[in-house]
């Protein structure tokens, strides 16, 4: 059986608890305008050039070797670290990859996923055997502003949301910060809700960089000139979620 | 200088004179013709005697001593300008046992002697009047000075009782280190000061003698005083001055120790931030999780210290290499990485370096049939070829090195005194020779890249691909990003990789084996060197895509910016049994904001990887915009201090191509283009 990758990284620290290793699957059914990873939408390999240089995004991998990846780190896995899916939506693969989860967790790696989890409940499901700790990303949370402008149905992901709770899952929010998108006064009252719903203690927050304009470039796709937060509206956002007793970390990735 | 500047101001004294002067000269930057004229006038060289014993007290005897200095409880001084007459070399790159310094009076090491008329008896004696000598100048000068009373009882001490101090046991230790250094010794350690000054320490506590923030001040005061002469110490670039502290560390019977001196050493390093003395941590599965935490606070600071060596591996390959087991946890180094034995070792850990690409650069520099090489076994075969050629010669080198006579060292080095043998003849426990090497890297993906480019896919045909080379790879800028991003080089773990890498390692190792039985010489060999830079100037582009004159990698390290772990899986898969013990440092750059931001996983990174088993392990924590600013506008950066090989250094102090390898190593480690 083979998956489609970008690129598996090890040594993250930022992927959840631990040392982690990240593996970036290839294939998302959102189309968030900040995506900091665009060569993972496409679902199948695509072309690149960057300067005289070309090469291709996305490679099929075995999941028996994408394993020995994995597991060569697994000594530094023993401080609460262990494998996260990222992507695109890894949640979409997880049928794929669902004996490779199997075999992962009778070797007792921690395993994680950086989901919008906007899938659909069967995936989810799936993953709850598997998965002990979630990062999901806050986005966008109006219905219709979801669908428009992400292309997701907010509906399922709150309807997830409970379903991750009610498994009594590690959870940790992430949220990426645009103005006009995820930072406005809407939405920033949406997600003071959902934090106040779920009594939430710990939260991330990260500004939304350019770093990826190379790889849009690269893709030949317009590159979306997205205005993150100033210091004083991140400040000021921090603030209002600390309010609810919250603990925020500021993330520079 | 040049020599005949000097001669045109002065006249003619003499050759050895002028070359000291001008070495002197050197290492101060001295700025103006006064300066100059006032070096060589101060230089002396004591002439030769036949008894090296009384050389040394007419050197004691001539000596400047210095003022005492107000600000500080200690006395220590180095006349820079005296030096001994020697026609050998003069041994370097060893730790006395300053525990049995500490416990020795020097009246009792004269007991030993006053009833011998043997050589060996008659140069201590001589040896150790002249330190008497030295005692009795050094307390004559600061004597009027009541403030300074306690340093005067330890001068004293020195001649007739054990330290019985912390205080005590300090100044002991600084008078006897200036004596190393005034004789002449380069690259000599400071050893296990947590577990040495322990009793001291303690004792003082419980009596109430002292506080530990009193051991803070006087551990403070006691590094700046190690620190002072750091430039005359310094060997080859300003700042190598092998002057390395120990410290934790196992015990074969306490298990893994560490104490309120551990920690005390680090702070004080930390916050006086000279790049000298540097200290070497010693650390182990069993260490402290705190003590880690300590450690990486220092080394955040970018002070490219404490080294860490890895206790759970170095140990059982000392006793494996024939080291007896106590002595082996009793290890330490004194130069850069290379183990010694404290107070029992002779160990030439350096004396030369075997550059690994050269025997490559010779297949391909000779008129000869390529067609003949039509596989990587049929190269690598030729290259064993001529790196054991090579490493023959160097045996002979090593086989004809002569070295002076050294009643000092003698008299604290086991077991000299014992057979009455000086240690340059092999009095010494342990007398062994090392070799550095460099290149490996370079070599290793050199062979690849034909593997891969020439064999496997037929990319290129072997001729072109050395013509190529040969042509110093012009306008070929594709093919260099090419050989260079292959997936399969050094630092990758993967199996082929590793066992290509220590199939050559191996190789060598056997190949001194079989040199050490024909010169009955015990040679070790290490991954590590600092002669990258320079051996680099002196070797033609390569194969994996580095040009004429470049430097070659240095000791374990990657070339571009894999993921930590993975070097630390590779480094701990390289076979490090038998001689090949002789430093095997991993050599990491870090942003300064990954270890801020992760500061917890960090420590348990850097845990986690003493139980992978790396062998030894330097980290240099630097941002490639804050070196290229220092480049720019070394004013603005005076206190910058960069990790050089084995040593710690003013980023200002170093030579430009030291500086331009660091900011291109720093970038590729981020990830951005050079």
């Amino acid at each position: 059986m083979k998956v489609k990758i970008t690129n598996i990284q090890r040594f993250c620290l930022n992927d959840g608890p631990g040392i982690r290793t990240t593996v970036f699957f290839k294939g998302c059914n959102l189309k968030c305008p900040w995506c900091a990873n665009p060569e993972n939408i496409s679902f199948e390999s695509q072309e690149y050039t960057i300067g005289n240089e070309n090469g291709v995004y996305g490679y099929d991998i075995d999941l028996q070797e994408l394993k020995k990846e994995i597991l060569k780190d697994k000594n530094y896995y023993l401080g609460g670290g262990g494998v996260t899916f990222s992507g695109g939506e890894p949640l979409l693969q997880i049928k794929k990859i669902e004996k490779l989860l199997e075999e992962l967790k009778d070797l007792n790696i921690n395993m994680c996923v950086e989901t919008a989890l906007m899938v659909n409940e069967e995936l989810l499901n799936v993953s709850l055997k598997y998965i002990e700790y979630y990062i999901v990303d806050i986005k966008i949370l109006s219905k219709e502003k979801c669908k428009e402008i992400l292309g997701g149905d907010i509906d399922l992901y709150y309807k997830n949301i409970e379903t991750l709770f009610n498994a009594k899952k590690k959870i940790l929010f992430r949220i990426p910060l645009a103005n006009k998108y995820t930072y406005t006064e809407e939405n920033v009252s949406l997600i003071l809700n959902l934090l106040e719903k779920y009594k939430i203690s710990y939260v991330e927050i990260f500004n939304i960089h350019n770093l990826a304009e190379n790889k849009y470039k690269s893709l030949n796709y317009e590159f979306p000139k997205i205005v993150g937060l100033t210091n004083e509206q991140l400040k000021n956002l921090k603030e209002k979620i600390e309010g609810l007793d919250i603990k925020v970390k500021v993330c520079k990735l | 200088m040049s020599k005949d500047i000097i001669k045109a101001i002065i006249g003619e004294k003499n050759f050895e004179h002028v070359k000291y002067a001008r070495k002197i000269y050197k290492k101060n930057d001295f700025e103006n013709k006064k300066n100059i004229i006032e070096c060589y006038r101060n230089t002396m060289i004591i002439k030769k005697e036949i008894n090296k014993g009384v050389q040394i007290k007419r050197l004691c005897e001539k000596l400047d001593i210095g003022e005492v200095n107000l600000n500080s409880r200690f006395y220590y001084y180095i006349d820079e300008f005296k030096q001994l007459y020697n026609q050998n070399i003069v041994i370097a790159n060893f730790a006395i046992d300053y525990d049995k310094v500490l416990k020795c009076s020097l009246s009792e090491y004269k007991n030993l002697f006053v009833d011998s008329d043997d050589e060996f008896s008659k140069n201590e004696l001589e040896t150790i009047n002249g330190i008497e000598i030295l005692i009795n100048r050094t307390i004559k000068k600061i004597g009027d000075h009541q403030v300074k009373k306690e340093i005067i009882d330890s001068l004293n001490g020195i001649m007739d009782r054990k330290a019985n101090g912390f205080r005590d046991a300090l100044q002991r230790i600084l008078f006897f280190n200036q004596i190393m250094w005034q004789t002449g010794h380069v690259l000599n350690g400071l050893g296990r000061l947590d577990l040495i000054l322990e009793k001291y320490y303690e004792n003082d506590i419980a009596s109430n003698i002292m506080s530990k923030k009193d051991a803070a001040e006087l551990i403070n005061d006691f590094l700046v005083n190690i620190h002072r002469f750091y430039k005359f110490k310094s060997n080859s670039l300003i700042g190598d001055t092998g002057q390395v502290i120990i410290l934790g560390g196992k015990h074969n019977e306490r298990g893994y120790i560490c104490n309120d001196l551990t920690y005390l050493f680090i702070d004080a390093i930390k916050q006086l931030n000279y790049p000298d003395p540097k200290i070497l941590l010693r650390v182990s599965e069993k260490m402290p999780r705190k003590l880690m935490e300590k450690a990486l606070e220092c080394i955040q600071t970018g002070l490219g210290c404490p080294l860490l060596a890895n206790d759970d591996i170095i140990v059982n390959r000392l006793i494996d290499f024939g080291i007896k087991e106590d002595d082996a946890y009793n290890y330490g180094t004194s130069a850069c990485w290379e183990p010694i034995i404290i107070g029992k070792s002779i160990s030439q850990n350096n004396v030369f370096t075997l550059n690994l690409l050269q025997p490559l650069e010779k297949i391909f520099e000779e008129d000869r049939n390529l067609e003949e090489l039509d596989s990587t076994d049929k190269i690598i075969k030729k290259y064993k070829d001529f790196l054991k050629d090579e490493i023959e010669m160097i045996g002979e080198k090593i086989n004809n090195l002569k070295f002076e006579k050294n009643p000092i060292l003698s008299l604290f080095i086991d077991d000299a005194v014992k057979r009455k043998k000086d240690v340059s003849m092999g009095g010494a426990v342990y007398n062994n020779y090392g070799i550095l090497t460099v290149g490996m890297a370079n070599t290793i993906n050199s062979i690849l890249n034909i593997e891969d480019f020439v064999f496997k896919t037929k990319k290129i045909d072997l001729n072109t691909f050395n013509e190529k080379r040969k042509r110093n790879y012009s306008e070929e800028q594709d093919l260099i990003k090419e050989l260079k991003n292959n997936k399969r080089k050094y630092g990758v773990d993967r199996e082929d990789v590793i066992n290509l890498t220590n199939d050559i390692f191996v190789y060598i190792s056997n190949i001194l084996k079989d040199i050490s039985k024909k010169y009955d010489k015990c040679i070790k060999i290490g991954l590590s060197s600092p002669a990258y830079i320079d051996q680099g100037k002196l070797t033609n582009a390569s194969f994996d895509g580095r040009k004429n004159g470049e430097p070659l990698s240095v000791h374990i390290s990657s070339d571009n910016s894999n993921a930590y772990t993975e070097l630390i899986q590779f480094a701990s898969k390289i076979d490090y049994n038998e001689n090949r013990i002789n430093g095997n440092v991993i050599d990491f750059l870090v942003t300064p904001n990954i270890i801020q931001d992760n500061f917890e996983k960090f420590v348990d990174f850097l845990l986690l990887s003493i139980k992978n088993g790396f062998y030894e392990m330097q980290l240099n924590v630097v941002s490639s915009d804050m070196l290229i600013e220092a480049k720019k506008y070394p004013d603005k950066f005076p206190n910058l201090i960069v990790r050089v090989w084995g040593f710690s250094a003013y980023f200002n102090d170093l030579p430009q191509d030291y500086k331009n390898y660091l900011i291109e190593r720093a970038l590729k480690n981020e990830g951005k283009n050079y």
